[in-house]
């Protein structure tokens, strides 16, 4: 046998994923969006929780040959292919949901039950997309749904969604939606500005009744049983979303409210961030569709915040000045950045104007909204096969 | 397994519309559920508190002499206005949310009565 020292370095660089990579320029790109991400996270600080290992999990599956996110002809799963079957299961958002009912205190809807309504009309985002991504983009129904649920501005809602309907386009959908969440400091006030008249800008709302414990404790149990009672598809998210804060209002169950809103919602959401970003593969995410659903989503985002400021809009002229229609946009979920952007932007009319516990009431109702039109694109899709 | 068509304009805009009552529909509901829930909570509660002040007299007589300073306050119902005195909302807010992190206990579980610079 002749051995060479060349030989061999010429072996191991040929067989290396350098020469992949002059071989598939491709995943040239894919490394670079994944350096673009990295830099947004950690850069800009947006979501940077879970754009980082998004980021991260991009770039493992994309340096070729390490096999991490692939299942090899012998059938061995890489280890981020293993992540990934907590979201081709459907596990991980539902338990993010807990961890977000642990973290989130229902109180100001509880004070104030007309914040559903704006909750509920920072959805219309979702269905107008819907209906955009099916007649402008010719996406078919099951995609068409998932990319609506990007304006309900709600990571773990439009995983599930998306991981039913239409898997492939994961990591399109679930980047689009994180990176939209990170961006609404951005989006969210010339939309709010442009839909509201100064004055009503510079309203201060009353102070909120007292919740009493018992209400709290009732609230989740009546939800969870009342919402999956109708529409049963909703149950992972909603019976998770309750439960988690069933453990924070009981009393009796610290630390499951501890572990639930800490350890376990970081675990997941390495877990998560990981797989969605190994599923960003340059074959099924450099195309045509990733760009459109990226377009979409963000039309979905921007009308989902044009309807909950509309709708506040109308509350405030209904209850005569009393509410401020900038809580309307806070309906889009993203608890709690939206409530935040709602208090920022109330604060620049009227510097003495606390709106952030006006906001939390419709920034609650619109995770209950966006969970709803979850469960109602989960029931009906599937029987449009 | 089949495949997922696009829909027509008709169909499409039936199932958004539809999509959207279902979820005003369904949370204009828990708006009921909920004021039905704080009702009963109110009346059941509120009635616990009737209830306490008429097993009041079974407790002893001679209170101490130490809650004088207590009762000189009236002891009307307090009507949820926080009282600022030398002190601008922006610190009132900034207190607060101070006192409800360091006690971990929520801002809408304290009741501020009177913020005082002193």
């Amino acid at each position: 046998m002749n051995f060479s020292i060349s030989a061999v370095i010429g072996q191991i660089l040929g067989s290396s994923g350098y020469a992949s990579l002059l071989q598939e320029p491709k995943t040239i790109i894919m490394i670079l969006v994944a350096f673009l991400l990295l830099y947004m996270g950690i850069g800009k600080k947006f979501e940077p929780l879970l754009l980082v290992p998004i980021a991260f999990g991009i770039l493992l599956a994309n340096l070729p040959g390490s096999g991490i996110a692939v299942i090899s002809e012998e059938g061995h799963r890489g280890l981020l292919k293993i992540f990934a079957l907590g979201i081709e299961n459907e596990v991980y958002p539902p338990l993010i949901f807990m961890g977000v009912g642990a973290m989130t205190d229902f109180g100001p809807l509880i004070a104030r039950p007309s914040s559903l309504i704006l909750g509920a009309a920072a959805q219309f985002g979702i269905f107008t997309a819907f209906l955009g991504s099916m007649l402008l983009c010719g996406f078919p129904v099951n995609v068409a749904a998932s990319i609506g649920i990007i304006g309900g501005a709600d990571g773990p809602t439009a995983i599930l969604v998306t991981s039913r309907l239409a898997a492939e386009y994961l990591p399109a959908i679930s980047i689009a939606a994180y990176s939209y969440m990170a961006l609404i400091p951005m989006i969210q006030p010339p939309i709010m500005k442009a839909f509201t008249r100064k004055k009503d800008r510079a309203i201060k709302m009353e102070q909120l009744r007292p919740v009493s414990k018992t209400e709290k404790i009732i609230f989740p149990i009546a939800v969870a049983t009342v919402v999956i009672l109708l529409l049963p598809d909703t149950a992972p998210l909603i019976g998770m979303l309750m439960l988690g804060n069933l453990f924070k209002e009981s009393g009796v169950t610290d630390r499951l409210s501890d572990t639930a809103q800490n350890a376990l919602c970081n675990v997941l959401s390495i877990l998560l961030g990981l797989s969605v970003g190994s599923m960003a593969v340059a074959e099924t995410f450099l195309t045509i569709q990733t760009i459109m659903i990226i377009a979409m989503g963000l039309i979905a985002f921007c009308l989902s915040t044009f309807g909950g400021v509309i709708f506040g809009d109308i509350m405030c002229w209904l209850t005569k000045g009393k509410i401020n229609p900038l809580i309307g946009s806070a309906g889009v979920s993203a608890v709690p950045m939206a409530a935040r952007v709602s208090q920022q932007v109330g604060q620049k009319e009227n510097p003495s104007n606390f709106l952030l516990m006006h906001a939390m009431g419709p920034n609650v109702a619109g995770v209950i909204g966006s969970a709803v039109a979850a469960g109602f694109f989960l029931t009906l899709v599937p029987m449009l096969l | 397994m089949g495949e997922y068509s696009v829909l027509g304009v008709g169909e499409s805009l039936l199932i958004a519309l539809s999509g959207f009552l279902i979820v005003f529909c369904m949370l204009l509901f828990l708006i009921l559920v909920i004021k039905l829930i704080s009702a009963v909570v109110v009346k059941i509660e509120g009635t616990g508190k009737q209830a306490a002040p008429a097993a009041a007299p079974a407790a002893p007589a001679s209170a101490p002499a130490a809650p004088a300073k207590a009762e000189e306050k009236p002891s009307k119902p307090w009507d949820g206005k926080l009282q600022l005195i030398d002190c601008d909302e922006e610190t009132a807010a900034c207190i607060m949310a101070i006192i409800s992190d360091e006690t971990d206990i929520p801002l809408d579980e304290l009741q501020f009565r009177r913020i005082a610079a002193l």
